[in-house]
């Protein structure tokens, strides 16, 4: 139990410096076009949560999987977060932002996706355990 | 135990020296991740093109000359073409082109197949055309590097989508495939 609290305090924190790295991103140099990184890389897994109780029964998972909703739901969520690192190296290619302001961004941006991918992952095991 | 012949075959005298890792399980999740993720790139890549269009500026050294070219409608067809591909590719039933002997309509099958080679045809008509694209509109008139990159984007645009819908296709058939010999 003690575990858990502290790899979801840990969480929390990375979740923080994510977040942090990309408000910085923004405010330093005044442009804060960044700031759809988060919410891109936030939206992320939804279609995958929301398309994953669209399949046949949960006990076919990943072996069987011949369901297409789940299938679209993989592809959206892979297409969000492919988009949340090819923004911010347009916009900087672009010149609209800075380079450095795109290298935190996507920094950022991947700590943030990153835990969001960790903390599903914890609790899906969690709730396996009680299968 | 189940496992497939080629785990014990008694013909084998080597080990497999690379450890046993089940890819088989998650291919058809990974396989679909990919092409999602190939499916934004390519066209992110386009935008790209088209938002540093927008953004054009003189030719370096130049600050005169008007620029030369832009992106404009003709570049985005090859990519429409390939959408619209891509669209009808998924949009065919998987079953319906393998073609069971003895099961369904032998009418479906052939029409099936020829939704098939409509998808691919435009798929590969719009590689063809960023190509062609390319070559007219940004190599024969000698734009500088920096507007070649346009047509650049736009081959690779369609490339990756044409690498999307064959990882999409294999990662969609592959869970058939202790059932089928799939020789598509």
């Amino acid at each position: 139990m003690a575990a858990s609290i502290r790899t979801v305090v840990f969480l929390a924190m990375v979740l923080a410096v994510g977040f942090l790295m990309i408000i910085l991103s923004c405010v330093l140099w005044q442009n804060w076009l960044p700031l759809l990184v988060a919410l891109t890389f936030v939206i992320a897994p939804l279609p995958n949560a929301l398309f994953s109780h669209c399949g046949a029964d949960e006990f076919a998972g990943t072996y069987e999987g011949a369901s297409g909703p789940i299938d679209l739901g993989r592809f959206i969520t892979a297409m969000i977060v492919t988009s949340g690192f090819a923004l911010p190296i347009v916009l900087a290619h672009a010149q609209v932002i800075h380079k450095a302001a795109c290298i935190m961004s996507i920094f950022g941006g991947g700590l943030v996706y990153g835990t969001i991918l960790a903390y599903s992952a914890a609790f899906s095991q969690e709730e396996s355990e009680f299968d | 135990m189940s496992l497939p012949h080629a785990n014990y075959d008694p013909r084998r005298v080597c080990l497999n020296p690379f450890p046993e890792v089940d890819f088989s399980k998650y291919r058809r999740t990974v396989g679909v991740y990919i092409a999602g993720g190939l499916f934004a790139l390519a066209n992110w890549l386009f935008f790209d093109a088209c938002i540093l269009s927008a953004h054009a500026k003189t030719p370096w050294g130049q600050p005169d000359t008007p620029v030369p070219v832009h992106v404009t409608f003709v570049d985005w067809i090859p990519g429409l073409c390939s959408l619209l591909g891509y669209l009808v590719i998924n949009l065919i039933d998987k079953d319906r082109i393998r073609g069971q002997d003895g099961f369904g309509d032998p009418r479906a099958v052939w029409r099936a197949r020829l939704f098939l080679f409509i998808g691919f045809a435009l798929m590969a008509g719009g590689v063809a055309g960023s190509v062609t694209v390319l070559v007219i509109k940004y190599i024969v008139p000698d734009h500088a590097e920096q507007f070649k990159y346009y047509g650049y984007a736009n081959v690779s645009q369609n490339v990756a989508l044409m690498l999307s819908v064959v990882v999409l296709w294999m990662a969609q058939n592959s869970s058939d495939e202790y059932e089928y010999n799939l020789t598509l």
